[in-house]
C-alpha cells in the first residue's frame, strides 16, 4: 500500500510539470533502459492517456514487473479499459496481471467482461486458454476453447489453442487436424505444431501423416510434419513430406530448412536430396558443393562427382582447389579411380595451401589403402614429409603391415572417430605383442570391402595370437552374421564357450548364439542359451539385454511392433 | 553374497536344466541349510513385478511363503531352494539369503512396530474375463500377470454362462462396459472396422447364447460374477469394468442402455429405478442419459472422455492400514511408493460421495471429491476396483502402443495390481478396522 501511495504522489508531481507526453515517454523509456524503474514507473503513468499510452503502458507494466508491484498496475488498467474496453493489449495485460498475482476468480471475471465487450472476437477465448495451457490446466482450456467456438461459430482464430488442447488430452487427430488449420494462417507455427505432436504413439502416426499430406500441399504444414519425422527417427518420411511441393521460394526455403537440419543429424542421404531439389530451382555454386559433400558423406560418390563438374567450375583455380579438388579428391578415391585423383591433386598443387595440400594428399594414400595398395598409399604419404608419419592415415597402414606398436599409438592420438577405428583400437589393445602380420592382414582384407577374405584372416590370427584370440574370433563372427552366414558364425562362438569361457566375449557370443537361434525361429534353443548365458555370467555387463532378450522370446512383453 | 553361479552349483543345477519351476520344487524338498530367501520389495528390488511371480510359484509348488507386511516395502520370505534361486537370477529379482537366526531378528523388529508376517499357503486359480481374441497387451492385469510369470485363464462370456466361474478363485475384469453399449463409442467409431467387428462378435455371442442384444448378455455376465462375489470369490476390476458392472447389477431390470445397442432409448426414469441393494461398491448414482457423451454415470470422478468435465490428473496416496489388525488392506497397499502418479482409464475414479458405507478406501488423492482404489467385502467374498487403464500410461489412447513392463519392472502402480493377485493366498483371516 506504501508504494501506491509514493507513485501516486510521484505521478501528481509528473503531471503538475508542464511536460510533452512524449517527452515524458522517452524519459521513461531511458530511465528503464538505465535500470531505473522506480523512477521511469511516474513518468510512464504520465503518459498513459496520451498519443503514446499503449507504448507508455507496456512499459508501465515491465518496470513494475521488475519492482515487484504488479498488483498496481490494476488500478491504472481499470481506468484505461474503461475508456477502451475491448482493447485487446489492456485486456491481455490484465489477464496477465491476475494470473501472476494468482487472483483466480477474477481472472476468470475479466476474461467473461472481456467477453463481452468484444463478443465476435477470438482475442479473449485465445489468450485466456494460452494461460491454461501453461498452467497445464488443460481441461479448463479445453472448455474455454469450446465456449470460443460456440461464441463465433467456428474455431477461426483459436486453431493453434485447439491444437494444443487435442494434443495435452492425447486427441492426436484432432489436434493434427486444428495444427493444420492453423498452420494455413499462422505459417510460422509449423516448429510448435511439431513440438505439440511430437509424442504421438507410433500406431497414430500415419493417421497424422495423412492429415499434413492431404491436398492442398501447403508448405508450412509439410514442414511441419517433416519436422515431426524427423524427431520420429524417420528422416526419409520427412523429405517425402516436403519433396512434391512446387519449387517456389518458399519451397526452396523449407528444403534448405530440412537439408541444415539433416546435416546436423547426419542423415547425409536427406540432405543431399534436399539441397539437390534447392539447388535445380535455386541454382548456385554453394549449394551444389553443400550437396556434393552430403553425397560424398552418404557414400555416394559417383553423385557428388555429377554434381560439381570441374567443367562448370570456373576459371579461378584457387578457388577451384580450394572448394572443388578436396571433394573430387575425395570422390574419386572413393570410387577406386586413385590415379585420376593423385593425377587432380598434382594438377593443382601450386594452388593448394599446405594444410589442404597435406589432407589431400592423405585422401589419396587413404585411396591406395583401399585399393589394398600398401606401398603407393606409402609413397603418396611420402610426398607430405614428416608430418604423414603421425597421421591417421600412418596409423592404418601401420595396423595393415601388422606394427601394432605404431599403430596403437597414432590411431588412438589420431583425428577419426568412426566405428572401424573403435574396432581397431580394440583389437590392438587386447594384443600383447608389438607385431602380428595376421591381424594386419585381416584388417587389409576387410579395408578391401572382402568380408570372406578378413572373417578367414581373423580367424587365423586368432590361432597366431592366442592372447586376443576370442576377440578375433568374436569378429570373425560378427563379419559372418553379416554376410548371414549363422553356421559359420555358431561355429566360431561355440569355440569361444568351449575353449575361452572367461574371456570378455564368451557371455557376447552366447547372447549373439541366442540371436541367430531365434532368427531361426527355435524359440526354446534361443531360451536355453539365454538362460546359460544369465546364469553363468552375473557379472556381465550384457545382463540387462539378455533378460529383456529373454522376456521377448518367452513372448512374456510384446515385440516392439505389437499394437492394439 | 555368493555369485549366483556358485549358488547354482551348489544346488546341484549347474548345466542345462529345462524344466518347469514346479517340477523342480518338488523335487527339491528340503531347503539349503536351514536358511531363507528374502525377497526385499523396498528400493533394494531390482524387478518388483517379478518378485511375485517368484512367490506365486512357490506358493503353486506347495512351498511355504510369507509376506512380511511393511517390512522392506512388503517383503516376501521363501525357502532358499536352488529352484527359487535359479529363477530370481534369471528373473533379475533381488534376493537375499538369510539365517534362521536373522529370520527371528527380523520377527522381532515386526512384532514391536505396524507390521506383521502373513502366511501365504493356496496360490489361487486365476481367470481373466477377456475376448478370446485379446491380446495379453491389451489389459494392464494381464500384461502384469504375464510379466510376472502367474498363470491365469482367460474366460469370456460363454465360460461365464455356463458356469466355468465356479472353477477359480480370483477373476479378474478385462475394460469391459457390463451394460453393453461398448463404451458409448458408437458415434465416434461406428465405422471402423475394429468397431464393427467388436459389435458383430458381440451380437453374435449374445444371440448364441440367447440374449436379444449385448446389453442383455452383458447384464447377465454381471450378474454371474455378482454371484461369484457372493458364494466367496475374489473379484479384481479396473477402469470401465468398475463402474459399469455395477450399473449392470443395479439396473439389471431397467433399460439403461442407448437405442443403438438395443433398439430402444434408455428409460428416462433409470435413476429412480436402479436397485442399488444388489450393487458391490456404489449407491444412488445418476446414469448419463445422453447417447452423444461418452460417460456412464457420475461413478468417475475424472469424466476423461467428456471435454467439458474432464478433471486433470493428481497423483493418489495410499492409505496406511494396521498391519497387526487389518492385513488384508494392508496386504491391497503394499508398495515402496506411498504416493503415485494418477492415470486415466474409461473409469479413472470413484466419486467418494456414492460409495456405500464400509467400503475401504486404500487410495485418494487428497482434497479431491474422488477416490482411486477400493476394496470391500461381499457376501463370502471380497472385490476391488482399482481406477484407471494403465498405471505406465497416463493418458492411454485406442491404437496407443502396448506397454512393455520389462521397461517398468519397478512400477508402484503395477505393483497394486499384482497385490492383488496374491492377497487370496493368505491364511490369516481378515480382522478389518477399516477406516
Amino acid at each position: 500500500m506504501l508504494t501506491v501511495e509514493l507513485l501516486a504522489g510521484a505521478v501528481a508531481s509528473a503531471q503538475s510539470r508542464p511536460v510533452a507526453d512524449s517527452v515524458a515517454f522517452m524519459k521513461a523509456l531511458q530511465l528503464e533502459s538505465d535500470g531505473r524503474y522506480r523512477e521511469a514507473a511516474p513518468y510512464y503513468r504520465a503518459t498513459l492517456f496520451g498519443a503514446d499510452g499503449q507504448n507508455a503502458f507496456l512499459g508501465l507494466e515491465r518496470v513494475y514487473a521488475e519492482l515487484g508491484w504488479t498488483d498496481s498496475l490494476l488500478a491504472p488498467l481499470d481506468s484505461l479499459l474503461r475508456l477502451r474496453p475491448a482493447d485487446p493489449i489492456y485486456r491481455s495485460a490484465q489477464l496477465r496481471s491476475l494470473q501472476s498475482l494468482g487472483r483466480e476468480a477474477e481472472l476468470r471475471i475479466a476474461f467473461d467482461d472481456w467477453t463481452r465487450a468484444a463478443p465476435s472476437d477470438a482475442a479473449p477465448y485465445r489468450e485466456y486458454a494460452r494461460m491454461l495451457l501453461q498452467r497445464n490446466r488443460s481441461s479448463l482450456a479445453d472448455s474455454v476453447v469450446a465456449q470460443g467456438k460456440r461464441a463465433m461459430g467456428s474455431i477461426r482464430g483459436l486453431e493453434s489453442e485447439v491444437a494444443q488442447v487435442r494434443a495435452s488430452t492425447g486427441d492426436w487427430i484432432e489436434s493434427a487436424r486444428a495444427w493444420r488449420m492453423a498452420l494455413a494462417f499462422s505459417p510460422e507455427l509449423d516448429q510448435a505444431a511439431a513440438y505439440s505432436l511430437m509424442p504421438i504413439p507410433s500406431a497414430t502416426r500415419d493417421s497424422v501423416r495423412n492429415i499434413f499430406l492431404a491436398p492442398p500441399a501447403a508448405v508450412a504444414s509439410r514442414l511441419a510434419l517433416a519436422r515431426l519425422e524427423m524427431t520420429w527417427g524417420a528422416a526419409a518420411n520427412g523429405w517425402r513430406a516436403l519433396r512434391d511441393l512446387p519449387p517456389d521460394s518458399t519451397s526452396v526455403d523449407a528444403w534448405i530448412d530440412f537439408a541444415e537440419r539433416a546435416e546436423s543429424d547426419g542423415q547425409w542421404a536427406m540432405a543431399r536430396d534436399a539441397l539437390i531439389a534447392a539447388g535445380k530451382a535455386r541454382p548456385s555454386a554453394a549449394l551444389s558443393l553443400r550437396a556434393a559433400s552430403a553425397a560424398l558423406n552418404a557414400g555416394d560418390a559417383n553423385t557428388a562427382l555429377l554434381l560439381i563438374p570441374l567443367s562448370g567450375a570456373g576459371t579461378d583455380s584457387a578457388r577451384i582447389a580450394r572448394l572443388y579438388v578436396p571433394l573430387h579428391v575425395r570422390a574419386l578415391a572413393t570410387v577406386g579411380r586413385v590415379d585420376e585423383a593423385q593425377s587432380l591433386a598434382a594438377s593443382f598443387n601450386r594452388w593448394l595451401v599446405p594444410a589442404l595440400r597435406s589432407s589431400i594428399t592423405r585422401t589419396v594414400a587413404w585411396g591406395w589403402v583401399r585399393r589394398g595398395d600398401t606401398d603407393r598409399a606409402r609413397q603418396a604419404l611420402a610426398a607430405v614429409g614428416p608430418e604423414a608419419d603421425s597421421s591417421d592415415t600412418a596409423g592404418w597402414l601401420a595396423l595393415y603391415e601388422g606394427d601394432l606398436r605404431t599403430a596403437r599409438h597414432l590411431l588412438r592420438t589420431g583425428t577419426e572417430s568412426t566405428p572401424e577405428l573403435a574396432l581397431a583400437l580394440g583389437t590392438v589393445a587386447r594384443i600383447k605383442v608389438d607385431r602380428a602380420p595376421e591381424v594386419g592382414a585381416a584388417f587389409l582384407a576387410l579395408a578391401r570391402a572382402d568380408t570372406i577374405a578378413a572373417a578367414a584372416g581373423f580367424v587365423a590370427a586368432a590361432a597366431a595370437t592366442p592372447d586376443a584370440a576370442s576377440t578375433l574370433m568374436s569378429i570373425a563372427a560378427q563379419l559372418y552374421v553379416a554376410r548371414k552366414d549363422d553356421p559359420r558364425a555358431i561355429m566360431l562362438w561355440s569355440r569361444i564357450l568351449d575353449q575361452l569361457p572367461q574371456s570378455a566375449e564368451a557371455p557376447e557370443a552366447e547372447l549373439d548364439w541366442a540371436r541367430a537361434l531365434l532368427r531361426k525361429k527355435d524359440a526354446p534353443a534361443a531360451i536355453a542359451k539365454l538362460e546359460h548365458m544369465i546364469l553363468n555370467y552375473p557379472q556381465s555387463a550384457l545382463l540387462p539385454q539378455a533378460r529383456r532378450e529373454l522376456d521377448l522370446a518367452k513372448r512374456i512383453i510384446p515385440a516392439a511392433d505389437a499394437a492394439h | 553374497m555368493p555369485h549366483i553361479d556358485q549358488m547354482i552349483h551348489k544346488g546341484g543345477a549347474r548345466r542345462s536344466i529345462r524344466f518347469g519351476v514346479l517340477l523342480f520344487l518338488a523335487a527339491a524338498a528340503s531347503t539349503a541349510g536351514g536358511q531363507k530367501l528374502l525377497v526385499p520389495m523396498d528400493d533394494e528390488q531390482q524387478n518388483h513385478l517379478k518378485a511375485y511371480g517368484l512367490t506365486y510359484n512357490a506358493i503353486k509348488a506347495n512351498q511355504k511363503a510369507e509376506w512380511l507386511l511393511n517390512y522392506r516395502g512388503g517383503a516376501f520370505l521363501l525357502p532358499d531352494l536352488p529352484a527359487l534361486r535359479r529363477e530370481a537370477a534369471l528373473d533379475g529379482i533381488t534376493v537375499e539369503q538369510i539365517s534362521n537366526a536373522r529370520v527371528d531378528q527380523i520377527r522381532a523388529e515386526m512384532a514391536a512396530a505396524n507390521m506383521d508376517a502373513v502366511p501365504l499357503e493356496k496360490a489361487p486359480k486365476v481367470a481373466v474375463y477377456t475376448p478370446p481374441d485379446a491380446a495379453p497387451w491389451d489389459d494392464a492385469v494381464t500384461l502384469a500377470l504375464k510379466y510376472a510369470g502367474i498363470p491365469y485363464t482367460p474366460i469370456y462370456d460363454d465360460e461365464v454362462e455356463r458356469g466355468d466361474l465356479t472353477k477359480y478363485d480370483w477373476l479378474h475384469l478385462h475394460h469391459e462396459d457390463f451394460t453393453g453399449q461398448l463404451n458409448k463409442f458408437y458415434y465416434t467409431y461406428r465405422d471402423v472396422p475394429w468397431y464393427v467387428e467388436m459389435t458383430n462378435a458381440n451380437l453374435t455371442a449374445a444371440r448364441r447364447l440367447g440374449f436379444a442384444n449385448i446389453p442383455g448378455l452383458k447384464k447377465d455376465v454381471a450378474e454371474r460374477i455378482r454371484q461369484f462375489v457372493e458364494k466367496g470369490g475374489f473379484l479384481f476390476a479396473m477402469c470401465g469394468a468398475t463402474e459399469t458392472l455395477e450399473l449392470a447389477i443395479a439396473g439389471r431390470t431397467v433399460d439403461i442402455a442407448q437405442a443403438f445397442a438395443d433398439g430402444s432409448p434408455p428409460d428416462p426414469g433409470a435413476d429412480a429405478k436402479m436397485d442399488w441393494k444388489m450393487a458391490l461398491a456404489f449407491r444412488s448414482a445418476h446414469v448419463e442419459p445422453s447417447a452423444y457423451v461418452s460417460s456412464m454415470s457420475d461413478i468417475d470422478g475424472h469424466q476423461v472422455n467428456v471435454p467439458g468435465r474432464r478433471q486433470p490428473l493428481g497423483s493418489f496416496t495410499l492409505f496406511n492400514f494396521s498391519a497387526k489388525f487389518d492385513p488384508v488392506a494392508s496386504m491391497l497397499v503394499q508398495d515402496h511408493r506411498a504416493v503415485i502418479a494418477d492415470f486415466f482409464g474409461v473409469t479413472t475414479s470413484f466419486t467418494k460421495a456414492l460409495l456405500k458405507p464400509g467400503v475401504t478406501i486404500l487410495a485418494f488423492e487428497p482434497g479431491a471429491p474422488w477416490v482411486k482404489y477400493v476394496h470391500g467385502d461381499y457376501g463370502k467374498g471380497t472385490w476391488t476396483y482399482f481406477g484407471g487403464h494403465d498405471p505406465e500410461d497416463p493418458q492411454h489412447v485406442i491404437g496407443s502402443p502396448p506397454t512393455d513392463l520389462s521397461l517398468h519392472k519397478n512400477s508402484p502402480g503395477y505393483r497394486l495390481i499384482l497385490n492383488n493377485v496374491l492377497f487370496p493366498a493368505a491364511k490369516k483371516k481378515p480382522l478389518k478396522t477399516s477406516p
